[in-house]
């Protein structure tokens, strides 16, 4: 069975169709790449299975449960993570309080009204080990506004992992980073356990084929075409969409 | 700013100082001041919970009197028939807590100005009802309340005897909120103020959290409005009305937002500022409102901001640190760099 | 019943209900525009009516006092805006607290000068009469403040569609960032829409003084309804202001004519009804994300 599997599912804002019967499915440990020219509803596919945005039509199960009419943190305590294109942290808090925070959300504790969060020996641990293993440790007592750029897009796919997922939505993960960032969290991506699938919304064809092996080609709102790197690098329409028209990716 | 995590200090050198406070304060204050004190008790436990849903989950209120008068109401019509003071106290925080927990539940749905404005036309509503219903409340004349505060050791009846009532359970609700906004379900809070989009995402039932801290504040409202029927002896429809609702944000923001102590500070300038302006001239309003303005074009926080500044300046460091509980530094500097179009 | 009570009752709820437009169109333009709560709003409303009664009381006729008034409401509006609001934009609490301090001390202001007595306008005589058509009585001044009102939503209506100062304020309330990206004076749409929205607040209370009286603290009970109006009808729109302004008036006078002990809260249940079931108003556009 597959771990996500998304059924038909479409989506308008007004008169704007912006999904339409969209289906994808991934599997445990896949790391699953969407591409597309701007504009192919990539990111709406990605609020729908967060969520966030509720589908107007279609089923999204995950793990063969049935999650479409679903509220966003239900989905969470099923496996799902999710990080977004544009940076949203908690600006205004410290790495470490970040993590804290999204720590926290699968403890027991969460609800707890008296101890101070501080001073559980658990969630300290746990957000040491994040912070330690992608190498944020040392920025831990500055403000999240005082990090690099680079440094804030690890720090959303951080937070996404403390959630322990099965699968994780990285949306556009490499975008804005110079050529050394990326590269760098390229490797890191890659290496990341096969516990957790990945699906990756990619514009940077470097990165697609480095973790890619499965791509979903969205165009116009619609499942272009879907199939391992190969078929894709070699498919002259995919070509086409992206170099063709004038319709070019962007970096 | 959610405090430094790593410390396991508890704020017990504060809480001691304000203990010190409440006891020893009588023995300096004026006789009339006594008085003014004890409602500054019950005015600050109002204004810290207002501080609380408006500082540490962002939701602007202006009709956080409807729990105040209806904690008020409860006293004043239930301590006809029950006499047992925590009985009636229980009943007053209990009702209050029911009434946020409904219409918190009914209008989260509506966020900014169209929130506020809710909470507004649900403090009329109570205020209209409480108006209107004059057999049962006296309508716009108000009742006097008939209960009499006995703690278990004889009724209190003296001056001093409620200025000790009203301070302890200050002492209580202060240490309450202080555990609660270091508490993982409070750093959950302040989170959902910061970004509540991340926070949905990460997993967090975020409506159950903000409904829990509003029922919270709403509780702690009815608290102080049934401690003010016991100081005042006499309720009338204002308690539930928009201009104390409006008084209450006033106190917060003067005191300073996102801190615990600031509304308390606030309540304590408003009250001792509005005692003795009226004593000395009819426009007590005008000078009230003007203390307002000059307050914004200083532009420099609420009180409790000025008072860290200075704190920070004067002390050595190492006695900094526990200060540090007290969250953030120089908000409202921040919050207006960022948010200027 | 009686149909002349009926009609008489109708009147005066449109007339009411196009008081509540005028003070509410601005107070709603300027929150959809520059997103501040006016708190001292209402108190423009009646510094308004009480700038008229002392030009009346130097003999001028109505016309006069009315176009005196608000001017000087327009020049205190801008007066404010400059001096005072611009220093808190941004920040909804240091707002709430300026607008909320200038309330205070308008409404004292009015006290010192005027008396903290009720008083009213004189009903400008060429208006004093009744008109009795087929059995029915209609006082002449409420049909004529309808009739303003109609005017000055037509006005705002021309001023929308057809100026293009009209499509940079629609442009702001629905994308405030963009204005300031579109290289337009921002400085000088603020002031003005300030201006002009207090402007017409001292109008509806000229307007009002012979119908409704004035007394000092009245800025905040014509606020509180004029916020309702706005949020009923939702924010930033001239046509929920009238829409909202005209069911607020007519649910107002005729709780008070048919439950009076229930009329405060008809007005407040309509309001959260309508915002249960539209959480941005009857017009307002929702910000969905």
């Amino acid at each position: 069975m597959s771990l996500l599997a998304v059924n038909g599912v479409s989506k308008a804002f007004g008169s704007l169709q912006v999904l339409r019967d969209v289906s994808l499915e991934v599997q445990p440990g896949q790391r699953h790449v969407i591409i597309g020219p701007n504009g192919a509803g990539k990111t709406t596919v990605f609020k729908c299975i967060t969520g966030l945005l509720p589908a107007d039509s279609g089923s999204i199960a995950i793990d063969g449960t049935d999650v479409t009419g679903m509220p966003a943190h239900s989905r969470v305590s099923l496996g799902l993570a999710c990080t977004f294109q544009k940076t949203n942290l908690f600006s205004e808090l410290t790495v470490e309080e970040n993590l804290h925070l999204a720590v926290t959300a699968r403890k027991p504790y969460r609800f707890r009204i008296w101890k101070p969060l501080s001073w559980y020996e658990d969630l300290q641990r746990d957000t040491r080990e994040l912070l330690q293993e992608w190498d944020l440790w040392s920025r831990r007592r500055h403000r999240v506004d005082e990090l690099s750029y680079g440094e804030q897009r690890i720090l959303e796919i951080v937070l996404a992992l403390a959630s322990k997922p099965r699968i994780l939505l990285l949306d556009e993960p490499t975008s804005g980073m110079s050529p050394a960032e990326t590269a760098r969290t390229t490797s890191l991506i890659q290496e990341m356990p096969r516990s957790v699938a990945l699906l990756v919304i990619e514009h940077d064809m470097d990165v697609v084929f480095s973790i890619a092996d499965y791509i979903t080609v969205l165009h116009h709102g619609e499942v272009f075409l879907s199939g391992p790197p190969e078929e894709v690098r070699g498919d002259e329409r995919v070509r086409e969409i992206y170099f063709g028209g004038g319709a070019r990716p962007h970096a | 700013m959610i405090g430094r995590l790593s410390g396991r200090r508890v704020p017990w050198p504060g809480v001691a100082v304000l203990t010190l406070l409440v006891l020893l304060l009588p023995l300096v204050l004026p006789p009339f001041g006594v008085g003014i004190a004890t409602e500054v008790f019950i005015m600050a436990i109002f204004a810290m919970s207002l501080g609380l849903i408006l500082g540490y989950a962002g939701l602007v209120s202006l009709g956080h009197a409807a729990f105040f008068g209806a904690g008020a109401y409860t006293v004043a019509l239930l301590g006809q028939y029950v006499f047992n003071t925590y009985l009636l106290l229980l009943s007053a925080t209990a009702v209050a807590a029911l009434l946020a927990a409904i219409s918190g539940a009914l209008f989260f749905r509506s966020t900014g100005a169209y929130f506020l404005m809710l909470t507004l036309a649900f403090s009329q509503v109570l205020f209209a009802v409480a108006f209107q219903a004059e057999p049962i409340t006296g309508g716009d004349d108000g009742m006097s309340v008939v209960a009499v505060p006995d703690l278990g050791f004889g009724e209190i009846v003296g001056e001093l005897g409620l200025y000790y009532m009203m301070g302890f359970a200050f002492l209580g609700c202060y240490l309450l909120l202080r555990l609660f906004v270091a508490s993982p379900a409070g750093k959950v809070v302040k989170g959902i103020m910061e970004n509540e989009l991340r926070m949905r995402a990460l997993g967090y039932n975020t409506f159950s959290y903000k409904l829990f801290v509003y029922t919270l504040a709403g509780a702690m409202a009815g608290f102080a409005g049934a401690l003010y029927a016991y100081f005042n002896f006499y309720v009338t429809p204002d308690l539930l009305g928009w201009v104390l609702s409006g008084q209450a944000l006033i106190m917060v923001i003067i005191g300073g937002v996102g801190t615990l102590l600031g509304p308390a500070l606030g309540a304590a300038f408003f009250i001792v500022v509005q005692n003795y302006a009226s004593f000395y001239t009819e426009y007590w309003a005008l000078v009230l409102g003007l203390i307002f303005i000059i307050f914004v074009l200083l532009g420099r926080g609420g009180l409790m901001h000025l008072l860290r500044a200075v704190w920070n300046r004067t002390l050595p460091s190492r006695f900094r640190e526990r200060e540090d509980e007290m969250e953030p530094e120089e908000p409202a500097a921040e919050h207006q760099k960022e948010r200027t179009p | 019943m009686d149909i002349s009570f009926l009609v008489v009752q109708i009147l005066t709820g449109l007339a009411y209900g196009m008081l509540l437009f005028m003070i509410s169109v601005g107070l709603s333009v300027i929150f959809g525009l520059m997103g501040i709560v006016n708190l001292a709003h209402g108190v423009f409303f009646v510094v308004g009516a009480y700038l008229a009664l002392s030009v009346l009381d130097m003999g001028a006729n109505f016309l006069v006092a009315l176009g005196v008034a608000m001017l000087a409401m327009a020049l205190l509006g801008v007066m404010i805006e400059r001096f005072l609001l611009f220093r808190s934009y941004g920040n909804e609490l240091n707002q709430v607290l300026l607008t909320f301090g200038l309330a205070f001390v308008l409404a004292d202001v009015i006290k010192m000068i005027w008396g903290a007595r009720l008083q009213s306008l004189p009903t400008p005589a060429v208006l004093d009469f009744s008109v009795t058509l087929a059995g029915i009585t209609f006082p002449t001044y409420r049909l004529a403040v309808v009739l303003v009102g109609c005017i000055v939503a037509v006005v705002l209506w021309y001023l929308e569609t057809r100026t293009r100062t009209g499509a940079i304020i629609r442009a702001g309330v629905d994308d405030r960032e963009m204005v300031s990206a579109l290289g337009i004076n921002i400085t000088l749409v603020f002031a003005g829409v300030f201006a002009f929205g207090a402007a017409l607040a001292g109008m509806g209370g000229v307007l009002g003084g012979p119908i409704l009286g004035m007394y000092p603290d009245m800025g905040f009970d014509i606020l509180v309804l004029s916020l309702i109006v706005v949020v009923l009808g939702g924010l930033g729109t001239w046509k929920g202001a009238f829409v909202g302004g005209i069911l607020v008036g007519m649910v107002q006078i005729f709780g008070q004519a048919y439950f009076p002990s229930l009329s405060l809260v008809i007005v407040f249940l309509l309001m959260a009804v309508v915002l249960l079931i539209r959480p941005s108003g009857l017009f307002g556009r929702s910000h969905a994300t």
